[in-house]
């Protein structure tokens, strides 16, 4: 099966061998599919989303995107295609407009429109922030704010991917619930690729995700 | 003008009574450097009488060769002292700075020697080594300080250069103010330098020519161009060095390969 993300055989391991994290790992993501990766701390999940968009480098194996190596291409094109968002969002100093729009100033960036402002207030909307201004400092807001305000910044460059690294990690019940609710519409309503790892519960309502369990180094579909 | 007046032997070491004010205030207030200012002393002597000796015969034989052979031993000897400064493991960077240190401190003490003093020739020992020693001594402080901003900062905002890679950025765009911070960080003291200069002190330099009996006019062009030659040195070497490390702190794919600490 040929997908839009495919990777075979990846191997990965810290401090020069010293930690083996994967050996001879596999995954197939179709276009549109939402797939989410489970497994205990430390067991790699993180990781695995660094190496596809290549903020570490892999030692074996090979990850292939709409079936070209992720090598082959510019690093910043790469990115800007498979979007990460971490697990603690880092904010620049400045409000929540320039926290959303700072990316348009990237060159990779150049050939997108730059959103306006009415526009980006009709988002946060969407994405439950109607409280926040575009004036307010974003460093001041909640970390599940800037959760939800690192997705739709993600989104604002309309990836092709989504690697979302435990989206949830830090928030209440209600905040965990909303942000799976937009990242679920994400994945319906627009038809993004979602690839999400968490080591928490996810209960999917609306759509049915493809499940792997990451344990002994491997991936192994549940 | 005035003929230098000598220091003889004994007034040499009349001077030595400062070491004792010293010495007597360690022993009292229990200070413990006592050991510290005498080995400090001593290699105060033995390291000054050295240079002088290899200078005076330098300056006799005035050999090319010899002349540049004493500049690359002050560039490769100030790589050291930078790395002793900046203490980082994982990325490497003294070739390139040493690189840099040297073509750089070479074109500004050629410039300076050859075209603004004018000696012929322009390697004139007398002249182009110890230009070439202020260049390196103060750029070597500037570089120091540059590269250890650097390092500092990029592992400091490790979480905010990966935010802007994922998010589009090259590498240089994603480090874009830790680069600027390092290189004003390594030229703030050589402009400070500037503003005080003449109201705050007297430099060394300046004030050895005078001691040397030289007419205090002509000192000052001397130490302007001296100034001017520092500031120009520090922001090119901090410049060519930091572009040249920040690459460095970056993988194939643009990631960054230094810790968060």
């Amino acid at each position: 099966m040929t997908g839009i993300l495919e990777i075979e055989a990846l191997g990965f391991s810290y401090n020069n061998a010293a930690k083996t994290v994967f050996r001879e790992l596999d995954l197939v993501v179709g276009t549109g599919e939402f797939v989410l990766v489970k497994g205990a701390s430390g067991s790699g999940k993180s990781t695995l989303l660094r190496l596809i968009c290549r903020l570490e480098a892999s030692e074996s194996g090979r990850i292939l995107f709409k079936s070209r190596k992720i090598e082959e291409y510019c690093p910043s094109e790469l990115r800007r295609s498979i979007v990460y968002v971490s697990q603690i969002p880092a904010m620049i100093e400045g409000s929540v407009e320039e926290n959303l729009v700072f990316p348009f100033s990237f060159a990779a960036n150049n050939g997108l429109e730059r959103p306006s402002e009415k526009q980006l207030s009709e988002m946060l909307e969407t994405f439950y922030l109607s409280d926040v201004s575009l004036q307010h400092q974003a460093r001041n807001l909640s970390v599940g704010q800037q959760q939800r305000l690192a997705l739709m910044r993600a989104l604002l460059l309309d990836p092709e991917i989504l690697l979302l690294d435990e989206p949830t990690s830090a928030l209440d019940a209600e905040s965990t619930s909303m942000v799976f609710s937009i990242v679920e519409q994400l994945n319906i309503a627009r038809k993004k690729t979602v690839v999400m790892v968490t080591h928490g519960s996810f209960v999917p309502q609306h759509v049915s995700p493809v499940l792997y369990l990451l344990e002994n180094k491997k991936l192994r579909n549940v | 003008m005035s003929q230098v007046v000598e220091i003889g032997l004994w007034q040499l070491l009349l001077a030595l009574l400062f070491i004792l004010i010293a010495q007597i205030a360690s022993f009292v207030y229990n200070l413990g450097l006592n050991k510290d200012i005498t080995v400090g002393t001593v290699r105060t002597f033995a390291q000054l009488f050295l240079m002088g000796y290899v200078l005076t015969f330098i300056f006799r034989i005035e050999n090319l060769w010899l002349t540049l052979g004493i500049f690359a031993v002050m560039a490769v000897s100030a790589s050291f002292i930078i790395r002793g400064r900046v203490k980082e493991k994982e990325v490497p960077y003294m070739l390139p700075t040493f690189m840099t240190m040297f073509v750089s401190y070479f074109i500004t003490a050629l410039f300076v020697t050859g075209l603004i003093v004018g000696v012929a020739p322009w390697w004139e020992p007398r002249y182009f080594i110890p230009i070439g020693g202020m260049v390196i001594g103060n750029s070597m402080s500037a570089l120091a300080i540059a590269l250890e901003r650097l390092f500092r900062e990029m592992r400091q905002q490790k979480g905010l250069i990966e935010t802007r890679l994922c998010l589009g950025a090259n590498y240089r765009e994603a480090s874009s103010e830790m680069f600027r911070n390092a290189v004003s960080a390594g030229m703030i003291p050589s402009i400070n330098a500037m503003m005080g200069v003449g109201l705050v002190f007297i430099p060394g330099m300046m004030s050895g020519q005078i001691l040397a009996g030289a007419d205090p006019l002509q000192a000052i062009r001397y130490q302007i161009v001296i100034m001017l030659m520092l500031v120009g040195s520090t922001a090119t070497t901090s410049i060519i060095t930091i572009l040249i490390v920040r690459k460095r702190c970056f993988g194939k794919g643009e990631e960054l390969l230094l810790g968060e600490k």
